[in-house]
């Protein structure tokens, strides 16, 4: 039963896990470029809730989500429109590579400056420690909302991809910038849709990182490269690989930290690196 | 050509001969620094800006050359410097090992594979009592080295390496493998048509790039006397090597030493002139890094050479000229 237990909790993981790869898997699938602040931005969202939560105790807690989303839309829109686009000017994958990992060393350390580096919730009051027994296995009511919540999204964000016009629009301008320019699209501020809705992305994954846990200024950076882990399992390009890898690597992470407790992320690593050696283009075979 | 290179590599000699009879105890140890992280920008360099390899994972090298050291120190018993030759043997050893693997991945998938692939080694390393687990390892024959000429041979051993990383990447890439290597980088089908091993040239790249790394990361633990997993795998390494390579000028061998001149400075500025922390150190290091690539993605030296005309250690091949209209340019 314990294993059950084990496992159950891997997957409630492993939906977190998805919901941090699945805005990396949006930015790298449209644009090419690996974003290296990702995991920054997810901290900012929990920050920014986490101060509006002090100033307004009384706000609901989707109020606060709904905004603290708001405002990660927003900062993406900018940091794509602003920043990111010019850098991707640039034949060489290096540079926005670079941008994007100075624009992380900048956020992080300005947040570990102004927040201090302790450790911080978000206190939403009997939620956040609230648990269910189905079946004589104790779930956190956090960790299942929590993948609930990644499984709708991926839902939502394949109609949108697949049956809006909008999504076409991505879609094509994923594969040619230069023919959409054609149908009156404007390539830069597809872009910048993107990476809001993927910045938008990983503010829930750090909301929900807040709520069920707790966070410092370097949650992002520790998340990243299992992030990375998560996209290039799912497959680069495809767009239910992220949950899939997300969640064999939750399973792995718990189980193989039962069996072994002081592995770290030794087996998602293995796992990773025995499956990639395997299928080197992923899981899930790639869209293109 | 000749003499230019020849005369470049006696002048930095003598310079760094002389060097730790002017500079003090602190500025030497600076500079020993510098030197050892310039060594690991070429190297890096040499991966992802000659052979096209981004590596995330270049810190399990430095990692293993440090490993190398100590632990041999401590099991023949002997001076730390007889063994400091294994350093880099034990990189390339590990690089040879796992590039078989590793080149069978593509891009991004290569850089974020061999950063598993050294996390994975960092947590064996840090789980085995044999080398030390999470303690790490002091240096145990560190009582056989001359500690009164400790600092100056530390900063000669740095200066020979990271003038043998330059004058050798320089020779390299002026060589007919170094173009097979560019060629490799620039469009590897088509080096294959025209018969350039690609697999094997990416090999002897790669397990270079590796010693490189080994020999100046055990040179900087050796500088500790002590080594810990955590600061001997800290991400950090390829962190720095690929911020000093990218903002200096990737795929040039004057663009490293722009970078880390500029890194050091800015390190000396923001915490020692101004006397800020840590923390706004690295904000500053990140605005240079954003404005570099706002104002110039292929790097600073790249736009200062094209600005000025000047050409250093340029590997540039250009197309024979007519002699009536210019004279050749040799460089």
């Amino acid at each position: 039963m314990a294993w059950i237990e084990t496992v159950v909790n891997g997957l409630l993981l492993g939906g977190l896990y998805g919901l941090i790869g699945i805005g990396l898997a949006l930015v790298f699938g449209v644009m090419r470029v690996v974003d290296g602040a990702q995991g920054e931005f997810m901290v900012m969202a929990a920050f920014f809730a986490v101060i509006v939560l002090a100033a307004a105790p009384d706000l609901h807690p989707l109020i606060i989500f709904g905004l603290a989303i708001l405002f990660s839309f927003c900062i993406g829109y900018v940091y794509q429109s602003w920043i990111v686009n010019r850098s991707m000017q640039s034949s060489d994958p290096l540079a926005p590579l670079l941008l994007t990992f100075g624009v992380s060393i900048i956020l992080r350390s300005v947040m570990v400056e102004v927040f201090g580096a302790d450790l911080r919730g978000l206190q939403l009051g009997s939620l956040s420690r609230a648990s269910i027994a189905i079946f004589n296995i104790n779930i956190g009511v956090m960790p299942l909302l929590t993948l609930a919540t990644s499984i709708v999204l991926f839902l939502l964000l394949q109609w949108m991809l697949k049956r809006t016009s909008f999504g076409r629009i991505i879609r094509a301008t994923a594969d040619r910038r230069d023919i959409v320019r054609l149908f009156g699209v404007r390539p830069d501020r597809v872009y910048a849709c993107v990476m809001a809705m993927s910045v938008a992305l990983s503010a829930i994954a750090g909301l929900f990182l807040a709520a069920r846990a707790s966070f410092t200024p370097f949650s992002g950076v520790e998340r990243l490269l299992i992030a990375f882990e998560v996209v290039v399992l799912g497959g680069i390009g495809s767009f239910w690989g992220p949950l899939i890898g997300g969640l064999a690597l939750g399973v792995t992470q718990l189980v193989g930290l039962k069996w072994d407790p002081n592995a770290g992320l030794l087996y998602c690593h293995l796992l990773f690196f025995i499956m990639i050696l395997i299928r080197p283009s992923g899981l899930v075979a790639s869209r293109s | 050509m000749h003499l230019r290179l020849v005369s470049g590599v006696v002048a930095s000699i003598l310079l760094s001969a002389g060097a730790p009879f002017v500079l003090g105890d602190g500025a030497l140890r600076l500079w020993t620094e510098a030197l050892l992280i310039l060594t690991m920008a070429q190297m890096w360099n040499l991966l992802a800006g000659y052979a096209g390899l981004v590596s995330f994972g270049h810190q399990v090298f430095v990692a293993a050359g440090a490993y190398a050291l100590f632990l041999a120190a401590e099991a023949l018993n002997v001076s730390p410097y007889w063994v400091l030759p294994l350093a880099p043997l034990a990189a390339a050893f590990l690089a040879a090992l796992v590039a078989l693997p590793l080149f069978r991945l593509r891009d991004a998938y290569f850089s974020i594979g061999i950063w598993v692939f050294s996390e994975i080694v960092a947590t064996l390393v840090t789980k085995s009592s044999l080398t030390g687990a999470t303690a790490g390892l002091p240096l145990k024959t560190s009582s056989l080295m001359d500690l009164d000429w400790f600092e100056p041979t530390l900063f000669w051993i740095a200066s020979v390496q990271a003038l043998a990383a330059t004058a050798g990447l320089l020779l390299l890439m002026r060589s007919e493998f170094g173009l097979g290597i560019m060629s490799v980088r620039d469009n590897d089908v088509a080096a294959m048509s025209v018969g350039v091993d690609v697999q094997r040239n990416r090999l002897i790249v790669f397990v270079i790039s590796a010693a490189g790394c080994g020999a100046a990361g055990a040179v900087n633990f050796l500088s500790n006397l002590y080594l810990s997993p955590a600061s001997a795998f800290d991400v950090s390494w390829v962190v720095n090597m690929m911020f000093i390579v990218v903002i200096g000028g990737i795929g040039t061998l004057e663009g490293p030493i722009i970078g880390t001149l500029l890194f050091f400075a800015l390190r000396e500025i923001v915490t020692g002139q101004l006397g800020l922390s840590g923390g706004w150190y690295l904000v500053a290091l990140g605005s240079v890094a954003v404005g570099t690539m706002l104002w110039s993605p292929r790097g600073l030296w790249p736009a200062l050479s094209a600005r000025w005309g000047l050409r250093f250690m340029s590997v540039e091949r250009k197309a024979p000229r007519l002699a009536l209209q210019d004279k050749p340019n040799n460089d």
